[in-house]
């Protein structure tokens, strides 16, 4: 079972929630795809036992088979490749390795060379549970080929939780790409319920089953509650604020350590999503 | 010989752009018939690569030299490879002035990003 948990605005609590599931979780393997700035590595404090370069790919004109037609310019999206007077300009910080502009062009003048754009961990938490990340170097477009990467190298694990960026861009995309459940953590504040919204026309885009934690509970008003009644959303748990959670939050420990209202959280929204075997 | 200037509106007594790949118009000046044209900048609304996709544009109009408020490191490649030249104005001159400027050579070339690119 896939179960990504976003959000749409940021700081609502995706990586809390991440990792005080899995922490609750006896047989679980968590990744953090949230690539531009990842940071649920800093609450599981993992053994890295491996890493690996991810590359992406940018194209290369060969001039002598380029007869400067255009179509690779006309189609390419992001303007990462731009034929000029004399020759085709390739900015490849630009270019979102699309494949398009070979794809395109009618003279077989493009081929694909290899740039390493980040990285992803491998860590062990504890006796059997994995975690992974990957980081995204500073400048590229694009961390798209890095979730991927990470979701294949676990699409075979029972139980897996997907930390996933906020927004609805084509990196949140890639993260909830083929989830058996989402979750969404929200926010009860206009901001929170704005950004939810988008979150929400995208999963019933993306034709996939999602509830709602509602995190800082008892901030904000209750706009949140009208819109999820009047939608038919599930709200699997609200989660007050309290001034201790933040302080637990901000030393970078886990909340299920410290406190058994979060433990119960915790374990019921498990039961809800997972089924009472996992509780 | 066509002289390509970042304008606001368009016409000649405009101001000149304070951005050049997202200047809202292209005035281009034809030194052979003394004509000024106006053309809409199609580069600047682009999400990423503006300066690219604008020096294309001047390009596609066939500009020789143009002249710009400041530009990025992609511009700059992209202006020597479609071969147009770039002269600063400074601000607050309309398109009119700054070409006068440009004629009686008071304007720097550049040759090198007057500003860092990914703003």
């Amino acid at each position: 079972m896939k179960i990504a948990i976003l959000s749409g605005k940021g700081g609502t609590g995706k990586t809390t929630l991440s990792v005080n599931l899995f922490s609750s979780l006896n047989k679980v393997t968590l990744i953090d795809a949230d690539v531009e700035e990842p940071n649920s590595h800093l609450f599981l404090k993992g053994n890295t036992y491996h890493e690996e370069d991810i590359n992406k790919q940018y194209p290369v004109v060969d001039h002598d088979l380029c007869t400067l037609c255009g179509k690779c310019g006309e189609f390419c999206n992001f303007n990462a490749i731009i034929p000029a007077k004399k020759k085709v300009l390739v900015f490849d910080d630009l270019c979102h390795d699309c494949g398009g502009c070979k794809l395109v062009c009618p003279t077989n003048a493009i081929s694909y060379t290899d740039k390493a754009i980040g990285k992803i961990f491998y860590q062990s938490v504890g006796d059997n549970k994995q975690f992974l990340y990957g980081r995204l170097t500073v400048g590229e477009v694009s961390g798209v080929r890095i979730i991927e990467y990470l979701k294949n190298v676990t699409k075979k694990e029972e139980v897996l939780l997907i930390d996933s960026p906020p927004g609805t861009s084509c990196s949140t995309v890639a993260a909830i790409e083929g989830s058996d459940y989402c979750i969404i953590a929200a926010e009860p504040t206009p901001f929170g319920l704005s950004d939810m919204r988008m979150v929400v026309e995208l999963l019933r885009e993306q034709k996939l089953d999602f509830g709602v934690v509602v995190n800082k509970s008892n901030l904000g008003n209750d706009d949140i509650y009208k819109y999820l009644e009047e939608e038919g959303i599930e709200l699997l748990e609200n989660i007050d604020f309290r001034e201790e959670f933040a302080k637990i939050i901000a030393r970078g420990e886990l909340l299920v350590d410290h406190s058994e209202y979060v433990r119960n959280i915790m374990n019921s929204i498990i039961k809800k999503v997972l089924g009472e075997t996992y509780a | 010989m066509k002289i390509g200037i970042c304008a606001s509106d368009h016409t000649p007594e405009s101001l000149v752009a304070n951005r050049f790949a997202r200047a809202p118009y292209f005035a281009v000046y034809n030194s052979e018939t003394l004509d000024f044209a106006f053309f809409n900048n199609t580069a600047k609304d682009e999400g990423s690569g503006a300066g690219g996709k604008a020096v294309k544009v001047l390009g596609d109009l066939k500009v020789d030299i143009v002249l710009v408020p400041e530009l990025g490191p992609k511009a700059i490649d992209a202006l020597n490879a479609f071969e147009i030249k770039s002269y600063q104005y400074k601000q607050g001159k309309t398109v009119r002035e700054a070409l006068y400027e440009y004629f009686e050579k008071k304007l720097p070339e550049m040759l090198d990003a007057s500003v860092k690119g990914k703003h």
